[in-house]
């Protein structure tokens, strides 16, 4: 491994010329910004840059403290601060509709939903959860104003789905009991470009990933790429292929067959253990990685190639997140850590 | 008197006396006459006025030669009643004419002035003005016919000759009138006929063949002796651009009509007299006419009376009204004059000169005057070639001139300097001109010289007031800018024109092409990139309206957004490293290591190359020179755009209020002071009430690269600057913050351990005398306890022993263990209302969660343990001042200090007890700082770690210092010797050592009471013995008088054995003078 040679690599995007040649590496950036002031440790980031081009790209932060923060990127100074989750901590965020509307999952086991439109900072709706665990629910926009929400269930490996804004549950997906999957720690719900029944991918406890057929209430594949819980995954239906992390040193990337079966095809041991969270930028070209080791890490997507190693948190990274920019070189990638900044980059931004 | 209102009365009246002056001409006949027709009304004379004018018009016809004095009055005869009349016949007009001005000829000489009293010219020339004003309607257009122009010519020459020879003013200026009457351009308020064009072509026509004599004549006037009177001059130039202006005026010439002209007057012998303004002499007497313009113009505006310079003012204007096409080539000529006249010294020339020359600019707007565009951008282009040759030879005030003329020419262009602009030669022209006009000059040591007063050194005498360097500021006090020197010029005002002229650029101009150009020519060359970077500034200040001058508005002002983007790009190259952290001092050279594309570094590879060391050495102050004038004209540049964007600038803080205050701290005085101004220039333009609000509401963007820039200490050595001046400006408020950033500070002192340990501890060192100043100690409960005690001291002798005996009473019976009941409840209920919170407060795991600034300072201390014993002196020494800083912090909380002292303990002895004096002298610095809160604490350590030591040297140093010469109080021996011996005594009391303790120091301070010792030891032992009577009055007393008795004592009474001192009785000796002074303030 290259880390351990105590080499920074910096290369282009493309550039495993620069990787294999140590004289061609340039040290790797510092953050463009550092976003300080949020009172606790960063939990979850979200970006809103793209939805009007005349309004200022924002950055949603959810702490530790209850905060979710409001960050206008072009002052680089928090617009407004929500209190949420009554001072629990929160554990993810989304935007509904545009900046108008916002949803939120804090540790007090509830699912709040928001609306910031013309300045309003009021919870419409609270939805409680049944699970008081760290697994983050995802989101799936099904129509206009109309969502699917996936959130960890009440005993333990089940995934309910629910409907918003009806916040009627659609289906409970329960794995077969013998499977000894343990709790799920991270999910994923997806339309796959071909077919219209959205797919969900749940990693769970005992390090194993599996994927579901929500319509048909049935495991299609199951996966077990991990030893330790999966801290984190992330998947591109282009390529139907998908990465997660854990809490040990290995990343992982599988793919998807044609007949919907999971297929380790990769795997990348890294120096340090625990990896918190994973993101692939919308170009499908990197993929960056919150590391325990309060380093943030860039992969080329394609062939997992280490790109780049960046230190600047000094406690682990909690979330890392590509921002939606239309223009790419604009494009910003934000991590937020238990030091309880948020770390503003701009990386591989140049064609 | 009666008057005669009836002709025929008049006649009757008059014709006596008619009758005999035809027949006997004499002076008595003429004025009976002359005072009989003040008789007649005005009517009645008007119809007989043929009548009146025959006997003296026949009078002046008869030849034969006459006497003067009859000719006169005639002539004022005629005069009268010309006068109150008017001439209602051409004929007659005509004949008057002639036969009143031959009066002026010499009989013999036909044109020719006779010689005669100038009485008779003076009522000639009246009598010819008036006769010009009475003729009735146009009838006086018969005047210019072509018949008539022999008399005209014959009139004119005699009228020249008197206007140019005669020794009366008076008469002078009569002439010069009469012909401005001729020309019908009178400036009498009579009202007068006034002419259609066609008339006054006729008349324009007739003056061509005169204009010649007429210009060259007043021409010689202007340019005659100043003694004449400045009237005499105006009335010149107003009869010589009237009669220009009427020759030469573009519709006169331009008209296609001359033939028809000619064909009337071919037959007669007077064709050779009529003149055509065909073009070609159109053309030829414009061109001999510029050259009398410029000789007279040259001799006008150098006038010393204003009028004059007024009056040449109107002449331009009307020139250049009427005449802008025939006399194209004398355009650039007559601006040139008005331009010049703009900074006339004479409120009403300049600001006539003003409204002339916006009248002009409209005009050649309006008219969309091609020509006068061209030759305005022709003039501009010759100019600005000749700018930098004309900068490098004139004097200032020629210099002031031709400057003064290039704004001219940019201000009239108004809008249409973009025609110019956007020529590439024309804008390489100027630019290259003004980058050789506005070259510094860097010569002057004295700004690489010149330090900011409070460098570090002085903040470690007074660690409490280390912002007295910056105290002007927080008064609101703008520090004046230092003025630029120039290498081609030295007077201020010209500097001011040269920033006008590139405002107005800046107004008019393309923004985007202007920025592009001069940023060209800034990334170009190191040789401009000064004088790029002043041009840039000036250009946007003018864009954006601010402090320019202009003729008229522009239709489109730049808007705040084009601003904005090209501020934001300026600032970017400013503060781009290559052009932001330059060497401007050689201290600072370890910065030319990390810049390679330092001028300096390649003016010292040059001066390498060529051998020559010593070029290479007075190179390198030049160019630092010129390297601080660049930092402080971009430092100035970026408060220019905080004022033209207001609050907009905001935004901009981000990036550029770091920059700006790492200037600040910067150690070149000029420097420092010039980004003190730019940041009182952010402040007030983004609407700061003051710089602490400016810096608290925006130190998340300063520590946003304050932490940004530790990680890359060594690239960015300056961060600890900005870190001292924003602490210093700021206050506790930024404490949240700041906690942030000390973490990255103490953590990238684990990183660079060795190297630039350093570094981090003068960032270290600017943040606890921060928090020093912030967190000020509360003086310790010592203070309370003092005056308990005093109060013994104080009172009379009797109270005072029975205090002493009581308060020995209790001591002695405390010390037996017969403590008293109550005292004992008293201390147990105290201690259990202490404690019990305590105990439910506190668990034993969590521990309390301490003040930030307490936590920082224990942190800090920490680190300062382990570098205590680091092997840089400099570094040891800085350890310690930083050292001595918490110490002071923590005062408030000696709970978390003393076991900090503790820890610290046992380097710190090293560096009182092994080390370079320097460092004990430091050391023992704090050991007194220490000394003031720890007291007790420390008691033993001192006695036994130091005070041996400390009393050992200066023991050893006592015969040396008492020996020495004068050099002696430069030596480091001397400096340790006072430092001790200053704080020994104050450490005694606070320590308040024993008795054996307090003996031996003041056996040790003894020899240096001596007199034969440097008076500042002597002073230092003093006060030693000062603080040694506070802890024990007594012991010293006794000690003082071993050496020294000044007095013996008598018995009170006979029982008691005699006292007796070892110093009493002894001769007076070294010790004598500071023993007995002492014993004296005891008392």
């Amino acid at each position: 491994m290259l880390e351990e040679r105590g080499v920074w690599v910096w290369g282009d995007a493309e550039g495993a010329r620069n990787f294999c040649g140590n004289s061609m590496a340039i040290p790797p950036p510092d953050p463009k910004f550092v976003l300080r002031g949020t009172g606790a440790s960063v939990n979850t980031l979200h970006f809103c840059c793209s939805d009007q081009e005349d309004w200022n790209p924002i950055l949603f932060s959810g702490s530790a403290n209850g905060q979710i923060h409001i960050w206008n990127l072009k002052t680089h100074r928090a617009d407004k601060v929500l209190e949420s989750h009554n001072k629990q901590s929160v554990l993810w965020i989304h935007t509904l509709q545009g900046r108008n509307g916002l949803i939120s999952q804090g540790r007090d086991a509830a699912v709040s939903t928001w609306d910031l439109s013309e300045g309003r900072t009021a919870v419409i709706d609270s939805i409680p959860l049944d699970s008081y665990g760290f697994c983050q629910c995802s989101l799936m926009q099904e129509g206009v104003g109309h969502y699917l929400l996936a959130s960890p269930g009440s005993t333990s490996s089940e995934v309910k789905i629910l409907d918003l804004p009806k916040k009627t549950p659609v289906w409970v997906l329960k794995p077969p009991a013998d499977a000894k999957l343990g709790m799920p720690m991270c999910l994923k719900l997806w339309q796959p470009p071909s077919g219209s029944r959205p797919l969900l991918l749940v990693g769970y406890e005992n390090g194993s990933l599996t994927l579901w057929d929500l319509s048909e209430k049935k495991m299609l594949s199951h996966l077990a790429c991990h030893n330790e819980p999966i801290m984190c995954l992330d998947f591109d239906p282009e390529r139907a292929k998908g990465i997660s992390g854990s809490s040990e040193k290995l990343l992982s990337s599988w793919g998807l067959d044609n007949q919907q079966n999971l297929k380790l095809q990769n795997t990348l041991t890294l120096v340090n253990a625990g990896i918190a969270d994973t993101c692939i930028r919308q170009d499908k070209k990197i993929l960056a990685t919150a590391g325990w080791d309060h380093r943030i890490r860039i992969f080329g997507w394609k062939k997992l190639k280490p790109l780049a190693v960046l230190q600047y948190h000094i406690a682990s990274v909690h979330c890392v997140t590509f921002s939606d920019h239309v223009v790419p070189s604009e494009r910003l990638m934000a991590a937020g850590s238990k030091d309880q900044r948020i770390s503003l980059w701009s990386v591989y931004n140049k064609p | 008197m009666a008057i005669f209102h009836t002709p025929k009365e008049a006649f009757s009246a008059l014709r006596p006396i008619c009758v005999k002056i035809t027949k006997e001409q004499n002076v008595i006949n003429v004025q009976c006459l002359q005072s009989q027709l003040q008789k007649v009304g005005d009517a009645a004379l008007q119809e007989l006025q043929e009548y009146v004018l025959f006997p003296l018009r026949f009078s002046l016809r008869t030849p034969g030669l006459k006497q003067e004095r009859f000719v006169q009055s005639v002539v004022e005869c005629i005069h009268f009643i010309i006068s109150r009349t008017c001439v209602q016949n051409q004929q007659q007009l005509c004949e008057i004419f002639s036969e009143v001005s031959l009066c002026l000829s010499s009989p013999g000489n036909h044109g020719k002035l006779a010689i005669i009293s100038e009485e008779l010219k003076m009522a000639v020339v009246q009598g010819l003005i008036a006769l010009l004003h009475s003729a009735y309607g146009d009838i006086l257009l018969c005047l210019y016919q072509p018949h008539m122009l022999p008399t005209q010519g014959f009139v004119i020459s005699l009228l020249l000759d008197i206007a140019e020879h005669e020794k009366s003013r008076q008469l002078r200026v009569l002439a010069l009138k009469c012909l401005l009457l001729l020309i019908l351009q009178c400036d009498c308020p009579d009202t007068h006929c006034s002419f259609d064009s066609s008339d006054l072509l006729q008349v324009g026509d007739a003056f061509a063949s005169f204009l010649p004599g007429i210009a060259l004549g007043m021409s010689r006037i202007i340019s005659g002796d100043i003694k004449q009177g400045h009237l005499v001059t105006i009335y010149a130039i107003k009869v010589w651009y009237k009669l220009v202006g009427l020759v030469m005026a573009n519709d006169q010439v331009s008209k296609n009509h001359h033939d028809k002209k000619m064909l009337f007057v071919e037959d007669s012998k007077l064709a050779d007299l009529v003149i055509c303004r065909k073009p070609e002499w159109v053309k030829d007497t414009a061109n001999k006419l510029d050259v009398l313009l410029q000789k007279l113009c040259s001799c006008a505006t150098g006038n010393p009376h204003w009028k004059v310079r007024l009056e040449l003012v109107e002449l331009v204007y009307h020139l250049l009204s009427y005449c802008n096409k025939s006399l194209k080539q004398s355009i650039g000529h007559l601006l040139e004059i008005l331009v010049g006249l703009v900074g006339d010294e004479r409120p009403e020339v300049h600001t006539r000169c003003g409204q002339v020359l916006r009248n002009v600019s409209e005009l050649c707007m309006i008219c969309e005057n091609k020509d006068f565009t061209d030759v305005l951008s022709e003039n501009l282009h010759t100019l600005t070639t000749a700018l930098p040759r004309l900068m490098r030879t004139l004097d200032d005030q020629s210099k002031l001139k031709s400057l003064g003329l290039l704004l001219g020419y940019l201000k009239l262009l108004g809008p249409k300097v973009n025609v110019i602009l956007n020529s590439t030669v024309h804008l390489g022209r100027l630019s290259k001109a003004l980058m050789q006009i506005l070259e510094l000059d860097v010569t002057d040591v004295r700004i690489v010289e010149e330090r900011r007063l409070n460098s570090e050194a002085d903040d470690l005498q007074h660690p409490m007031s280390f912002l007295s360097g910056w105290d002007h500021l927080r008064l609101g006090n703008k520090p004046t800018m230092k003025r630029k020197y120039f290498k081609h010029f030295t007077e201020e005002c010209v500097f001011a024109l040269l920033q006008q002229t590139c405002r107005v650029l800046g107004y008019y101009g393309n923004l985007y092409l202007l920025v592009d150009h001069f940023i060209h020519l800034y990334q170009e060359s190191v040789l401009y990139r000064k004088q790029a970077a002043i041009v840039i500034n000036e250009v946007l200040l003018g864009a954006a309206g601010l402090d320019v001058d202009v003729l008229h508005e522009r239709e489109t002002p730049v808007s705040v957004d084009d601003l904005k983007a090209t501020v934001t790009s300026i600032i970017e190259e400013y503060i781009s490293r290559a052009n932001w952290d330059l060497v401007t001092s050689i201290e600072s050279e370890h910065e030319a290591g990390l810049n390679t594309n330092q001028p300096k570094f390649l003016g010292f590879t040059k001066g390498s190359h060529s051998g020559c060391l010593h070029t290479s050495q007075s190179l390198t102050v030049h160019t630092m020179n010129s390297n601080i004038w660049q930092i402080c004209i971009q430092l100035e540049g970026i408060g220019y755009f905080a004022q033209m964007l207001n609050k907009e600038f905001r935004q901009l803080l981000m990036t550029s209020l770091y920059p700006v205050i790492e200037k600040v701290g910067a150690e070149t005085l000029l420097i420092s002071q010039t980004a003190t101004r730019t940041l009182t220039d952010l402040c007030q333009a983004c609407g700061y009430d003051s710089l602490q609000k400016l810096i608290n509401l925006n130190s998340d963007y300063l520590v946003n690269t304050i932490s940004l820039n530790l990680r890359r200490l060594t690239q960015y050595p300056h961060t600890p600057r900005v870190i001292s001046v924003m602490f210093s400006y700021s206050d506790a408020s930024l404490l949240p913050l700041v906690d942030d950033v000390v973490q990255d500070v103490l953590l990238s002192l684990d990183h660079y351990h060795n190297e630039k340990a350093h570094l981090i501890f003068n960032v270290l060192h600017s943040l606890m005398t921060a928090l020093a100043h912030w967190f000020p100690p509360k003086e310790p409960a010592q203070k309370e306890e003092r005056p308990h005690n005093k109060a013994c001291n104080s009172a009379t002798k009797a109270e005072e022993i029975q205090c002493f005996f009581k308060d020995y009473q209790k001591q002695k019976r405390l010390a037996e263990g017969d403590v008293e009941d109550i005292d004992l409840d008293q201390t147990e209920y105290e201690i259990s209302d202490h404690l019990e919170p305590d105990i439910t407060f506190d668990h034993p795991d969590v521990k309390k969660e301490l003040p930030a600034h307490i936590q920082i300072a224990k942190d800090v201390m920490e680190k300062c343990i382990h570098l205590l014993s680091d092997k840089s002196i400099k570094l040891r020494l800085k350890v310690l001042d930083v050292l001595e800083l918490c110490v002071v912090v923590l005062q408030s909380n000696v709970n978390e200090l003393l076991p900090m002292v503790h820890r610290v303990w046992s380097p710190f002895v090293q560096r009182l007890t092994n080390d370079d004096p320097l460092v004990v002298l430091r050391a023992f610095q704090v050991l007194c700082r220490l000394a003031d809160t720890c007291g007790d604490f420390l008691k033993s350590r001192v006695s036994k770690n130091i005070l041996p030591k400390v009393i050992g040297y200066l023991v050893s140093q006592a015969p040396v210092s008492a020996k020495a010469g004068p050099i002696y109080s430069h030596t480091l021996v001397y400096k340790l010797q006072l430092a001790e011996l200053q704080g020994l005594g104050k450490l005694c009391e606070k320590l308040d050592l024993g008795e054996t303790d307090l003996d031996m120091v003041a056996n040790t301070c003894l020899p240096y009471l001596s007199s034969r010792q440097p008076p500042k030891l002597q002073d230092a032992a003093c006060s030693v013995f000062y603080h040694l009577n506070e802890v024990d009055p007594d012991a010293t007393w006794l000690i003082l008088n071993e050496v020294y008795c000044p007095s013996t004592y008598d018995l009170p009474h006979f029982s008691l054995p005699p006292i007796h001192l070892t110093g009493m009785g002894k001769q007076r000796n070294e010790f004598t003078d500071n023993v007995l002074q002492l014993l004296q303030e005891f008392e």
